[in-house]
């Protein structure tokens, strides 16, 4: 063999390992990193939806000719953890992207690693106004929640249309709040709200099941003895149900009856307790009525795991890695720059209901969230009663007293001027 | 042999020594998991070597996490000045509570130290310089996130809580608080001064665990009640050192190291039941094993001598 043949056999050899290497380049998936509390009930709803949405992606084909891989981090609601999980996430597995989040307390945690990394972010969780301040100029950071003041300022605006329509009575209203950091949170972000509507406002801690607690009764005798038209709570799923029975208990039944836990336990759709409950919320499965993407999602969630989605964190954990796919196929890469830029172009039209726009909040540059719904469960599902564009029933006012239940459970018969 | 013992230290701190340069991020900070619960148990068990049993854990961790973050984002104080006065708050909590509660005995003394987090976890929740329940966000972590110098500051606490230790069981004080365990009468009408040495062995132990608590918060720039006063901080330490084996110095390090690590490890094998596991392999081995690791491994090598 001369010179020559040795020359073209090794020019033919590296064309071929090239192509070869080329080809596993191609072949290696792009990664997101998901971190979630994967014992909650929020994480369960979370992981799954975010295992489904990667499923749709991959089965039309995957992003960039590549498929996609997610990768699941458990935070356990903990800010060491979460900081732990993301430097897995960035060094071990070098992830493209980082999505998922829903505790204040363990996104505050991941913030120095996050800015230390300087990833694209695109987190579903987090709803503090702390988090906003220390998120201040970072580019790559983008929300797809409301902030927790922003909140209590759109149920507030949905109760005076529905005191309007319903001729709903709350001047004197009963915050009852779980003592940690979600339950004082909100109460604090309300309490300027509901006075400056003219609500005779009370509040009072209590502690919540999930944390040691469930005896409720001293909280509820005292928004008896207030006289409180409408009684809030603000706590975890395992309140609901204890709150419930020792309401009826004592026999309080105001006016409206609020709850607004995350997520409900499993099991409340099918207790006779719920009835009337009013609740805030992101998303119903009731909305697949009136919205195709929602029912889309409600239809591939109960097919793929043969159960329901309980917590609005589902369809916000699909709309998070859905807003990612896009935002990849439109960058056609994932360079920091490129990919911040597409996710700025987002329009996704979420299974929430909402199309997801990035706008300016008060202080960060990309937010996103979906609209506040007030909902009530009526005869065991959970139905929207505001906003009145994407309500799929009517209000049941007051809410029955305990021994008037069976013949009370009827829509309200006050609305005013409203079609039949 | 004689010299073995202490050439196996030194074996270990310098292998301690030399990781960081073998480890990524992510083992980095486990391993900032493995020091502070080796901080945590090892100052647990020195006070449970005079025979109290405390539950103040969480609680003193908080005081020196709270302090410290507190520090940092009203003052601006260096992070290390944060933590050393972290520390100094959580030794004068407990010299003025000790100082109260140490008369108590048993099972009142283990509910009052109980007691002592969640009082604390009270206070800052309602407290707005404490950020009341949202907590506190530090501008930076300290080292601005360096994790190799985060790795040496909780290398250094473990390495100091260590030491303490071994010097602990050289003084007069451990004779005298060895005395106190085993029969209190005896140990009056010998002369030692119970109260005096129970209140020196609590302001220690907790003034270590405050700086543990203080210099854990500033590495996450942030501190909550919920984080800061966890529960898991009190009960998961006890754990370990009963894993390794308590009344040692090496016990307690021992079991922090094997169920920090296996606790991430778990982690990522089992993402959705890992805490299930966990917990079922921390009860099964306190019900076979409740010497602990350092009994298992005296018995062996007083069965191999004999």
């Amino acid at each position: 063999m001369n010179v020559r043949k040795i020359v073209r056999v090794m020019v033919a050899v590296s064309l071929i390992w090239g192509a070869l290497t080329t080809g596993a380049l191609a072949a290696e998936p792009i990664k997101m990193g998901a971190i979630l509390p994967l014992a909650d009930s929020t994480g369960k709803d979370g992981s799954r939806s975010m295992e489904l949405a990667v499923k749709q992606i991959n089965e039309k084909g995957g992003l960039l000719g590549r498929q996609v891989k997610l990768i699941m981090m458990d935070d356990e609601m903990k800010g060491d953890k979460a900081a732990a999980a993301l430097d897995k996430l960035v060094t071990v597995d070098n992830v493209d992207i980082i999505v998922g989040g829903v505790g204040s307390g363990a996104t505050m945690g991941a913030i120095p690693g996050m800015k230390k990394y300087g990833k694209v972010v695109v987190w579903i969780g987090g709803a503090s106004g702390k988090i906003e301040e220390a998120m201040a100029g970072q580019d790559w950071f983008f929300h797809l929640h409301a902030w927790d003041y922003q909140q209590g300022a759109l149920w507030e605006t949905g109760y005076l249309e529905m005191e309007q329509k319903y001729g709903i009575k709350r001047k004197k209203t009963f915050m009852a709040y779980e003592e940690g950091a979600f339950g004082s949170g909100s109460f604090k972000a309300g309490k300027p709200i509901y006075e400056a509507a003219g609500n005779e406002l009370q509040g009072e801690a209590f502690k919540s099941a999930a944390l040691g607690g469930g005896d409720y009764r001293s909280v509820l005798r005292h928004a008896k003895e207030f006289g409180a038209e409408s009684f809030i709570w603000t706590g975890y799923d395992k309140d609901a149900l204890p709150i419930m029975e020792q309401a009826k208990e004592i026999g309080f039944a105001p006016g409206l009856f609020v709850g607004s836990p995350p997520g409900w336990p499993v099991d409340f759709k099918n207790t006779p307790l719920n009835q009337a409950v009013m609740f805030y919320s992101y998303w119903s499965e009731a909305q697949g009525v009136k919205n195709k993407n929602s029912k889309m999602y409600s239809d591939a969630f109960r097919k793929e795991f043969k159960d329901d989605p309980v917590t609005y964190f589902g369809p916000l954990a699909y709309t998070n890695i859905m807003i990612v796919a896009e935002a990849i196929k439109r960058a056609g890469t994932l360079d920091n720059a490129a990919l911040i830029k597409a996710l700025e172009a987002t329009s996704y039209a979420s299974p929430m209901g909402d199309t997801f726009v990035f706008k300016k909040s008060k202080i960060i540059d990309h937010q996103a969230f979906a609209s506040p719904k007030i909902m009530q469960w009526q005869n065991g599902k959970a139905q929207v009663v505001w906003p009145w564009e994407v309500a799929t029933a009517k209000l049941i006012y007051p809410f029955p007293a305990w021994d008037k239940r069976d013949k009370a459970a009827v829509p309200a018969k006050k609305a005013k001027g409203e079609k039949k | 042999m004689k010299y073995s013992k202490y050439l196996a230290v030194l074996v270990l701190f310098i292998v301690a020594a030399a990781l960081p340069n073998y480890l990524g991020l992510y083992q980095l900070q486990i391993m900032n998991f493995v020091f502070v619960y080796i901080a945590f148990a090892l100052s647990w068990d020195m006070l449970l070597r005079s025979g109290q049993l405390s539950f103040g854990i969480a609680g003193f961790a908080g005081i020196g996490g709270y302090t410290s973050v507190l520090c940092g984002y009203n003052f601006a104080l260096s992070p290390i000045l944060c933590i050393l006065i972290g520390s100094a708050v959580a030794g004068i909590v407990a010299l003025f509570v000790g100082s109260q509660v140490l008369k108590l005995r048993g099972l009142y003394f283990s509910i009052v130290t109980l007691a002592i987090g969640e009082i604390f976890r009270v206070i800052v929740r309602n407290l707005e310089v404490t950020g009341a329940a949202e907590g506190i966000l530090l501008p930076n972590a300290i080292f601005m996130g360096n994790a190799t110098k985060t790795y040496w500051l909780m290398f250094a606490i473990a390495t100091f809580t260590i030491i303490i230790s071994i010097l602990f069981q050289k003084t007069r004080i451990y004779y005298a608080l060895t005395s106190i365990s085993n029969d209190e009468i005896v140990a009056a009408s010998s002369g030692v001064n119970i109260f005096k040495y129970l209140v020196i062995i609590f302001v220690v132990t907790s003034a270590i665990q405050g700086m543990a608590g203080a210099a854990y918060w500033q590495i996450y720039a942030s501190v909550t009640p919920e984080g800061a006063f966890n529960l898991g901080f009190a009960l998961l330490p006890i754990t370990m050192a009963l894993f390794g084996g308590v009344g040692t110095t090496w016990g307690p390090v021992i079991g922090s190291a094997i169920l920090s690590v296996t606790a991430e490890y778990l982690k990522l094998q089992f993402p959705h039941g890992h805490l299930l596991v966990y917990g079922f392999i921390m009860v099964a081995a306190i019900l076979w094993f409740p010497s602990g690791i350092m009994g298992v491994f005296k018995q062996f090598t007083a069965k191999f001598n004999t």
